[in-house]
């Protein structure tokens, strides 16, 4: 789609030079978030630096019928911050401020583009943290975060994005500002906040954020536990759930993934274990130090191999490099792969990792699985080689076959990662037609001219479009119709 | 169609049967309804939801009836549907700490369920144990245990509900974490029935605690108990309720009264619990407070004194440092108002007794002003019909967050058939 002159000028003359990226090559930057096989180059980037300039810019395009498409830093996963329709992408980067930090009412508001680690940094010395982390949390946005209410290790305890927002500002597709909720409790009205959240910038753009923050707790204490397979670790994490106890973050890691970071960063692992779980307490350090004994016990009478706990800061820093270094580390067992993010109900752990093991047998594929256990959130690597043909076909096949093990078990099509266009076309295994009915005219009330970041989230499919009906209950026969 | 009353009552018995269909019924604030209907399933449910929605019948879901004076008065009541009946618990994974319920299934009913599992759903909105969840879910209601665990919107994972036309629809998931499509059960919560008929949720459980402790800290002044409330939260003390009380919820609670004091309870093991004690004790001794040991009765005792409170009750939206203005605020406006509420997050009620409209409007409004310095809001929780026809029980809420919920509404409720006129601006 080229843009009419008219509209480059009117964002040429909004924005300034500074402001505007037109060149081939400087928009080449811009054509795929971290998903790399979905691409889509904008015909023009912008880079506004208020909310002001934001709504301008979504005016421009709506009164020229332009698709919008907001990006933070581009490390999603779901071919979010691309697009495949052309248009205007509106690149959040410059709006980095932290707006207010209230820490006696301890919330925080900060524009979109704030790199969700910096925050944590600014209030970190006084006591606090932002809880979302997602594992791109040194390079995301927080309105990345926002848009596809992101999850992250920690998120077992803390809950995930949305949990922690508690108010926005946004430009919807109609071009209106519009604020809701905020730092004040229990407002009258519809939950707009908490609708918004996930909406990967298809009701529009979010140009501030209302955050919760936390205390950071008295203690940490990390432990690692190894057993002989995925399916004995699986079932030490049921137990440890079951025994009432949350952990702050509860990962686990397979031989593939544990050989890989060990050649990588050196020896954090041990070698010769089928799984490792990777188990963090914290809270009151005398709650701490009880549930770590507990969790201990718990993994000996699943048969681990061995149990260690972290002694001090810098080997639990040890045991948390592997994970955190662990999708780098990939590169040295795979030129590629496919990311999954299903979810299971997590007493199924064990059952899908019986699956998995049969997937990657049937297609000869190598997985790699480091992920959530804690909330049965996989994250397999599905390991393929795009330089033999037909590969990629194959480890798109075992994927979707794993998506749909993962449904069939009550589970989700995405933890964390959110949908975008990688997705949507799965949605229907999780939704009846009048879900998806319902979800679309919800996005239709938003973005009436389906301009704000088209074909992603929902399904191109009869149930999202005009026209649809949902079958209706039947009425009993009777007098009156 | 427009049809004859008796064809109407005849639909309405082919659905659900001649014994859960009455013509009248027990009121809805002051309305005595033309039909009530006792759907004994979601199919059932949904019909009637169907047949209001063809015939452009005002459809008034009802739990427990705890909260029926929430809101404005009804313009119309044509069919109410009586939910009791809908109170199975329809699936409880222990393991995955998640239970699915029929939406008139009460916390209580759950609650009991759950014991044997030492699991527990947190909320306990006044009066909680005789209260239906979804009742819960569609006002928001929340109690004390909001500090630790959050308020519904953090629990509700997935929902079931009859859209205006009766079309059965759900949204969310039933694992603890899902982002696929929107977030739905957000925008049920609280929604007061307004954009569907909640049928059955999907709830995320906690582990019950293995022991809890509750204190009571008294304080000379409010400004006290505010700095005692900012050293609480400014520490790692892990507190799962951290309730204010004024002299008269004290009062009422049969309890020593001192101008104001906080209830602090830490629920975790045992040794963590005692070892937090004395951290809570420092605290309230730098605050200048006094500190008493309770019992596990204070909940209940609590929590009958703010249910059985017979008169207005106000819902107040503030922030956790702005307590010495809240409670001055009611105080000054509206004396011999009583003030308790969760004091982490600034989110209290005011009881006022012997309050109309004229006496209590002008206070309102100020005390609107006063919160709304810092986005907050006034809501009637609770009050006679005619006060809540005089004054808007919601208050203001701003004209762009109010086009977007209008339009919400009229995509979803475009003959009105949903509790309507009861929502914020007349929704």
């Amino acid at each position: 789609m080229a843009l009419s002159a008219s509209v480059v000028t009117g964002l040429q003359r909004l924005l300034g030079p500074g402001g505007v990226v037109l060149t081939p090559e400087g928009r080449l930057t811009y054509e795929s978030d971290m998903l790399t096989l979905y691409k889509g180059l904008p015909d023009i980037v912008v880079l506004p630096t208020s909310t002001a300039e934001v709504q301008t810019v979504v005016r421009i395009c709506r009164a020229a019928r332009v698709p919008v498409v907001p990006r933070g830093s581009g490390t999603g996963l779901i071919g979010g911050a691309t697009a495949p329709l052309g248009g205007v992408m509106v690149s959040l980067t410059r709006m980095t401020q932290i707006l207010e930090l209230d820490l006696v009412n301890r919330c925080a508001t900060v524009q979109p583009g704030l790199i969700n680690l910096w925050l944590t940094n600014a209030v970190r010395e006084r006591g606090w943290f932002f809880a979302p982390d997602p594992s791109s949390q040194m390079v995301s946005s927080i309105g990345g975060n926002v848009a596809t209410n992101a999850g992250g290790p920690h998120c077992l305890k803390y809950g995930i994005t949305t949990n922690h927002v508690l108010g926005l500002e946004i430009v919807t597709g109609t071009g209106e500002v519009v604020s809701v909720g905020g730092k004040a409790a229990d407002r009258p009205g519809y939950d707009l906040t908490g609708t918004m959240v996930g909406n990967e910038g298809t009701f529009g753009l979010v140009t501030a954020i209302t955050v919760r923050l936390l205390h950071l707790p008295e203690a940490v204490k990390t432990a690692l536990a190894s057993f002989a397979s995925l399916v004995e670790a699986s079932e030490a994490v049921s137990a440890i759930i079951a025994a009432g106890i949350i952990p702050a973050a509860l990962e686990m890691l397979d031989d593939a993934m544990i050989g890989a970071i060990n050649a990588a960063v050196g020896k954090v692992y041990p070698d010769g274990a089928g799984a490792v779980l990777l188990i963090e307490l914290d809270g009151p350090l005398a709650e701490v130090e009880a549930q770590a004994e507990r969790v201990a016990a718990i993994c000996r009478e699943r048969n681990a191999l061995m149990v260690t706990v972290a002694r001090d800061e810098a080997e639990r820093a040890l045991l948390w490099k592997g994970r955190k270094e662990a999708a780098g580390a990939v590169g040295r067992i795979t030129a590629a792969y496919l990311l999954q993010d299903a979810v299971v109900p997590r007493s199924k752990l064990p059952q899908i990792m019986r699956e998995m093991v049969a997937i990657s047998k049937r297609h000869n594929l190598l997985f790699a699985n480091v992920f959530h256990a804690g909330d049965g959130n996989l994250h397999p690597l599905i390991c393929y080689d795009d330089r033999k043909p037909g590969e990629l076909e194959r480890a798109q096949q075992a994927n979707e076959e794993l998506l749909h093990a993962c449904i069939a078990l009550g589970g989700s099509v995405s933890g964390e990662h959110g949908i975008g266009m990688d997705k949507a076309k799965n949605l229907p295994l999780q939704y009846a037609d009048a879900d998806l009915n319902f979800m679309f005219r919800l996005r239709r009330v938003f973005d009436p001219d389906g301009l704000m970041n088209p074909t992603k989230l929902l399904p191109s499919h009869p149930a999202c479009g005009e026209g649809f009906r949902p079958s209706r209950p039947t009425l009993p026969a009777g007098t009156w119709v | 169609m427009a049809v004859t009353a008796a064809a109407l009552g005849d639909a309405l018995r082919a659905i659900v049967g001649a014994e859960h269909r009455r013509e009248g019924g027990a009121p809805v604030d002051g309305v005595v309804p033309r039909w009530t209907a006792a759907p004994a399933g979601i199919e059932q449910a949904a019909a009637l939801v169907a047949l209001a929605h063809e015939e452009r019948l005002a459809v008034v879901p009802r739990g427990s009836g705890a909260a029926l004076e929430l809101g404005h008065p009804p313009a119309r009541v044509d069919l109410v549907l009586e939910m009791r009946g809908l109170d199975a618990v329809l699936e409880h994974s222990p393991a995955d700490l998640t239970v699915s319920v029929q939406a008139g299934c009460t916390a209580g009913v759950l609650a009991a369920h759950l014991a044997g599992h030492r699991q527990t759903l947190p909320l306990d909105p006044p009066g909680w144990t005789a209260r239906s969840l979804g009742g819960i879910a569609a006002t928001q209601a929340s109690g004390p245990l909001r500090q630790r665990y959050g308020t519904m919107r953090d629990l509700l994972l997935g929902v079931r509900f009859a859209q205006a036309d009766g079309v059965l629809t759900w949204g969310g998931a039933k694992v603890v974490k899902s982002v696929s499509g929107y977030d739905v059960p957000k925008l049920m919560v609280g929604a007061l029935g307004t954009l569907g008929v909640l049928l059955e949720l999907t709830l995320r459980l906690h582990p019950a605690p293995d022991y809890e402790a509750t204190w009571l800290a008294g304080f000379r002044t409010p400004a006290h108990a505010q700095e005692c409330v900012a050293a609480l939260l400014d520490s790692t003390v892990q507190t799962n309720r951290l309730e204010i009380l004024d002299g008269r919820v004290l009062a009422a609670c049969s309890l020593p009264v001192t101008a104001v004091a906080l209830a602090v309870s830490i629920g975790t093991v045992e040794p963590a619990v005692r070892a937090q004690e004395g951290l809570v004790r420092a605290i309230v001794q730098r605050a200048q407070g006094t500190v008493q040991t309770m019992g596990a009765s204070f909940w209940k005792t609590y929590d009958r004194a703010l249910a059985g409170f017979d008169g207005v009750v106000l819902r107040i939206g503030s922030v956790p440092a702005r307590l010495v203005e809240t409670l001055g605020a009611v105080q000054a406006l509206l004396p011999g108002a009583a003030v308790a509420g969760a004091a982490g997050l600034g989110a209290l009620r005011a009881l006022v007794t012997h309050a109309d409209a004229t006496a209590l409007r002008a206070p309102l409004e100020r005390l609107r002003a006063t919160v709304a310095e810092v986005g907050g809001g006034v809501i009637i929780e609770r009050g006679p019909r005619a006060l809540r026809e005089r004054i808007d029980p919601w208050g203001p809420v701003p004209p762009p967050a109010l086009a977007v919920m209008r339009a919400i509404k009229t995509e979803f409720d475009p003959r009105a058939v949903l509790n309507p006129g009861r929502f914020v601006g007349g929704l």
